[in-house]
């Protein structure tokens, strides 16, 4: 019995130990940018491929642009799109570049605490120094929104922030753009784009039980996304079993027609009209170069 | 009668095979339906062509194809629609019902878009490419850097008098047809595959 007892203070002290150290395990690294002034239009365009303006504004619930608010319900539990405004109590108007870029690129936010990967970050990565700084001059443009950031509602033990770390650890994969000095220089932008802004994988590759995109399967198709869709897979196998060619891939995503005539719907819909379709021409075919080749 | 309306006749007949092939389980007033969204599936496939200029230009294809899907839009598609008839395999989302209003303002958007886009068939194609309707840098930006106003976001412009989308190009109108095709399914579709 005395035995027992002893066990479960030791347990519980190696428990309370873990936690404390949990709570105070510094992740990320420092953010120094080699460039720090951005261009507007590029920002806004790099802003538009990369989803930041589709996922943090509630249109349909007549909000505000980048006021945040959307909501995003999955096994987790419900995430709220925050105020990306230049609103400085709500939104992230009181920022530095620095701050800015450690959120974006490592998901790490100004006060040391990790982002849940709901925010597509790990793709971030691939973001150069002045694409940051783009993105940022973009950011300075948005008009401030005085709307406090809704909380995400978790599921236990979800809701510990702080297990994020762990999250982190286990399976962050994430790192800047990597070119294949082999292939040409419009698939590499098509690499850049699919593996960074777009993140064609936060959909179209499977995650594990904890929600980590599983690296052996990527871009094979995925079920239980947010709201209960699928994904098909788009691998390039499977896009030329399905008929696809880099001309109809390219056409789909500014029109969202299919080669069979249908109509891309579901989330994938919403993709091309908030997303792909006002990319350049010479983008969407990069993207399916890369894609198909 | 034109050959080109054979052609499209012709089509329908085919597609009706096909689709009773694919829709296969469905009956009723379910498979209407996918036949009526297959005929349309076919004029878009076969207009996609004569818009990226595949084919020759054929206004009498586009006209025709433009009231295939004219016929199929506003009530004649919310009629297939009724209360209770989605589940089994059909693949309506039950928002059709619960959202029906925005359902039947997305089919009348249809029968705009395509009555638009059969009057303009005569004009041909837009050689320059400018103004074809899709969304370009500028209407991200609007005037104010990022956000500009509602182009990026709403589309409640969509329904602007027939004054303004007869100055459209007729890839423009394509694209618009096929756009609202495309946020219906978004909304109402259930993505099976």
């Amino acid at each position: 019995m005395r035995q027992l007892l002893f066990g479960v203070a030791i347990a519980l002290a190696l428990a309370g130990a873990g936690f404390a150290g949990l709570y105070y395990w510094p992740i990320g690294t420092e953010a120094k940018l080699t460039v720090t002034k951005g261009d507007v239009q590029r920002g806004a365009y790099l802003a538009r491929m990369s989803g930041c303006i589709a996922c943090h504004t509630d249109a349909d619930g007549g909000g505000q642009p980048l006021a945040g608010g959307l909501k995003l319900p999955t096994d987790f539990g419900t995430f709220y799109s925050p105020n990306l405004t230049t609103d400085p109590e709500n939104g992230i108007g009181e920022w530095t570049v620095e701050q800015f870029a450690k959120a974006v690129r490592q998901g790490v936010s100004p006060d040391g605490k990790a982002y849940y990967p709901s925010f597509p970050y790990p793709f971030y990565g691939r973001f150069s120094d002045q694409d940051v700084a783009d993105l940022w001059a973009a950011f300075q443009t948005v008009p401030p929104v005085a709307e406090p950031s809704r909380p995400h509602e978790m599921v236990p033990p979800f809701n510990v922030r702080a297990g994020l770390k762990v999250w982190r650890a286990l399976f962050l994969q994430s790192g800047p753009h990597e070119p294949d000095p082999e292939k040409s220089e419009e698939w590499n932008r098509g690499k850049f784009i699919v593996e960074g802004p777009a993140h064609c994988g936060a959909c179209h590759t499977p995650r594990n039980f904890m929600g980590a995109r599983q690296a052996n399967y990527s871009l094979q198709g995925a079920d239980k996304l947010p709201g209960g869709g699928k994904s098909p897979p788009i691998t390039s196998a499977a896009l030329k079993q399905g008929g696809w060619t880099i001309r109809s891939l390219q056409y789909a995503l500014q029109t969202g027609i299919m080669p069979d005539g249908d109509v891309l719907g579901g989330s994938m819909g919403e993709v091309v009209r908030d997303g792909t379709a006002f990319l350049s021409d010479a983008d969407r075919k990069a993207i399916a170069m890369y894609l198909l080749e | 009668m034109k050959p080109s309306i054979l052609i499209v006749s012709g089509v329908l007949v085919v597609t009706g095979v096909a689709s009773a092939i694919a829709h296969g389980g469905a009956t009723g007033i379910v498979k209407d339906r996918m036949d009526a969204m297959s005929s349309m599936a076919k004029v878009m496939k076969s207009l996609t062509a004569v818009m990226r200029g595949d084919v020759a230009y054929d206004a009498e294809a586009v006209r025709g194809g433009a009231n295939v899907i004219k016929s199929h839009a506003g009530e004649s598609m919310t009629h297939l629609f009724p209360e209770g008839s989605g589940g089994g395999a059909s693949e309506a989302k039950p928002e059709i019902w619960s959202d029906w209003q925005e359902f039947a303002s997305l089919s009348d958007q249809l029968k705009v878009f395509a009555s638009a886009l059969g009057e303009a068939a005569d004009k041909g194609l837009e050689q320059s490419g400018a103004g074809v309707g899709k969304p370009g840098l500028g209407t991200m930006m609007g005037q104010g850097g990022m956000m500009g106003s509602a182009p990026m976001m709403g589309n409640t412009s969509d329904m602007a008098g027939s004054g303004m989308l007869a100055k459209m190009p007729v890839q423009g109108l394509f694209n618009r047809v096929a756009q609202t095709c495309s946020a219906c399914h978004t909304k109402f579709r259930i993505e099976k595959k």
